[in-house]
């Protein structure tokens, strides 16, 4: 886990819950930070591959911060910030898991994207 | 300067919004131009996905969670930057959108440009998805890019085990929230972030466990190589030198020649192994936290997404946009920052105030030529009134000493800008990673983290003998995940380099395409319909 420094400038918190729980959390904080804070790296989320993954970069580009805010999937946990009230879920069971896959627009070419969007529904 | 507001304004049912100078990116170069595009009277519209101005390396300066006895002086110092930046938003000088992403980047071609910007000058079409989430299109006449540099993705065998984490990243959270990991973390590569972080653990009361240096031995006589650029690059080596021994003075051991690592665990980090250059033993170091670093490069989404040519730079092993001296990449884009190559955050500053000049004089420009061309002459009415006449040839000769003061402007900013990347360009020699990394990792190794590919994997892929990065794509699944061949990009094109005998060059790199941000299938489906008919041509 991740704790804040003694010194910290003091700063409004809000209050989120993190699968249900309820936590205080500086309001300057991503949704990342906050779980990193209070839940740490390890069970961050499911790799579509089975293990377990948590954010790399904590700036937009890895991709391993992904999880669930007020119901939305598979959002950018590092490039949101939190808000008083939010709702986040770590995605740790096997659907969730692969739905990453699918619900994220990649890369892929347009049909074989299509393709697997079509499975999916 | 007269028309300062973009033209037309927000549609909120989806239209489109044009804007005469759109700014991609608040860190230091962003700020800089936004801010001498209005001491000029221009109002640029800047788009940020943070949530507050600052890029990486002044971010959350608007609330600064630790003070400069823990982040040090160079964090602090940009507190100036991003109050002057937010203040002129708050005066309506700058139209800043924080929380706002850029997923999709077109350059108009000549014959739709002339029917939707009446001929002006090349305009890009951008899609931007709001802090709402919803998605509008944005048509901008001239655009700066500042979208700044990332991490370098360096992999190693366990490097996706929850627990290792950029040193960037681990940087990023004591700015956020004066967060640090419970536990001395074990730091790892090279780099001045490495060290700087270290530092800053140390100064918040918590030494990093070890540091594990991958750097080759070869730094002292790098040095020796170029007296001047040491010399031009004194304040950095000076300052690198001062962290280095107050590490040593709190006993933080720095393990140097560190030639490979592994990180160790099943769902999370539990250990190190390392071994140094000419010693067979491994050794091993328990500990849940893993920092790493290996450089920054420029991000390559944009400028890629947009088309513009890049090219492989040996020195600061990446690819780097090519850029004209003006550091512009095509007509009407301008690139300023790390994004262009990496100078660190005073060379950005600079970058951006030039990318504004040149803005600046490309309407001063526009503003000369017009009278020149005065229909009623060119028509042969009637006789130019005398006093309107001298009116003109006053705005002439305002705008030609206008023009003559950007000059001189930005001919100072580019005099301090070579000498300053001239010193820099001897940290790169110190700092260069080890080019051969990728192909020394064992075969398990994934390159690709988000779609699992696994070293071996591609170099089996690469024995099918692909043309290049797309075919090993479409082989392999590798740099096809949400993250969007950010952090394998390269490293495939050197393993390819590599096991083909080709240059960096010749292979090349993924070709972007938008979505270059990851925005759900909710999201696009939300987007005006045009731009959906305009990418499925």
């Amino acid at each position: 886990m991740f704790k804040r420094h003694e010194r910290a400038t003091a700063t409004p918190e809000v209050t989120i819950t993190i699968d249900g729980a309820p936590y205080q959390v500086p309001s300057t904080l991503s949704v990342a930070a906050a779980v990193l804070m209070h839940q740490g790296a390890a069970g961050y989320r499911r790799h579509a591959a089975g293990g377990h993954r948590a954010p790399l970069c904590m700036m937009g580009v890895c991709h391993d911060c992904l999880i669930t805010i007020d119901d939305a999937p598979n959002r950018q946990g590092c490039l949101v910030t939190v808000e008083q009230g939010m709702r986040v879920r770590r995605q740790l069971d096997e659907a969730a898991a692969t739905a990453t896959r699918w619900d994220t627009a990649n890369h892929a070419s347009g049909d074989e994207q299509r393709g697997r969007d079509d499975a999916d529904l | 300067m007269q028309t300062c507001e973009p033209r037309e304004t927000v549609g909120t049912d989806g239209s489109k919004e044009r804007a005469r100078v759109v700014v991609l990116g608040a860190g230091p170069a962003g700020m800089a131009a936004a801010l001498r595009l209005a001491e000029a009277g221009l109002r640029a519209l800047v788009l940020d996905q943070a949530r507050a101005p600052g890029g990486q390396i002044y971010r959350d300066l608007d609330q600064p969670q630790l003070d400069a006895a823990v982040m040090g002086k160079d964090y602090h110092r940009g507190r100036a930057l991003v109050g002057a930046f937010l203040d002129a938003a708050r005066r309506g000088e700058i139209d800043y959108r924080p929380g706002t992403r850029v997923w999709w980047i077109e350059a108009l071609d000549d014959a739709l440009n002339d029917a939707l910007n009446d001929g002006l000058n090349d305009a890009h079409r951008l899609g931007v998805r709001g802090h709402d989430g919803i998605s509008r299109e944005l048509v901008a006449e001239r655009l700066i890019i500042a979208t700044g540099a990332m991490e370098r993705g360096w992999p190693f065998p366990g490097w996706q085990l929850p627990g290792v984490m950029q040193a960037g990243a681990a940087q990023i959270l004591m700015k956020q929230g004066a967060l640090l990991t419970e536990g001395p973390p074990v730091l790892a590569g090279n780099g001045p972030l490495l060290y700087l972080l270290a530092w800053q653990y140390l100064n918040a009361g918590c030494p990093p466990r070890m540091i594990l240096d991958t750097a080759p031995n070869l730094g002292l006589a790098r040095t020796l190589r170029h007296p001047l650029r040491a010399w031009r690059a004194r304040g950095y080596l000076a300052k690198g030198a001062r962290m280095l021994a107050t590490l040593r003075r709190a006993g933080v051991p720095v393990v140097r020649g560190v030639q490979s690592l592994a990180a160790e665990g099943d769902q999370r980090l539990t250990g190190v192994r390392y071994r140094r250059r000419g010693d067979d033993q491994e050794h091993k170091l328990k500990t849940d936290w893993l920092l790493t670093h290996m450089g920054v490069v420029p991000e390559p989404q944009l400028p890629r997404g947009l088309g513009i040519e890049h090219r492989w730079q040996e020195a600061q092993q990446a690819f780097v946009p090519d850029r004209r001296d003006d550091l512009s990449v095509r007509p009407g884009v301008w690139l300023a920052g790390d994004g262009g190559g990496i100078g660190g955050a005073m060379n950005a500053e600079r970058e951006g105030r030039l990318a504004a000049l040149a803005v600046l004089d490309e309407l001063m420009a526009d503003l000369m030529d017009k009278p020149q061309d005065t229909t009623a002459n060119a028509k042969g009415a009637a006789a130019p009134r005398p006093d309107a006449d001298n009116r003109r040839a006053v705005a002439r000769d305002s705008a030609r000493e206008s023009a003559r003061a950007i000059a001189r402007e930005s001919a100072a900013l580019r005099r301090r800008r070579r000498l300053d990347l001239s010193g820099r360009r001897l940290l790169d020699a110190l700092f260069t990673p080890p080019a051969d990394w990728v192909e020394r990792q064992p075969g398990e190794t994934l390159i690709c983290r988000c779609e699992g590919v696994s070293q071996a994997q591609l170099k089996a892929a690469l024995g099918a003998g692909p043309a290049g990065p797309n075919q090993l794509k479409a082989f392999t699944r590798c740099g096809m995940g949400p993250c969007q061949g950010r952090l394998c990009g390269t490293n495939v094109s050197r393993l390819m380099a590599r096991e083909q005998g080709r240059d960096m060059d010749e292979v090349g790199y993924y070709r972007i395409r938008p979505p270059l941000t990851s925005i759900t299938l909710g999201e696009l489906a939300l987007a005006p319909s045009d731009h959906l008919t305009t990418q499925s041509q």
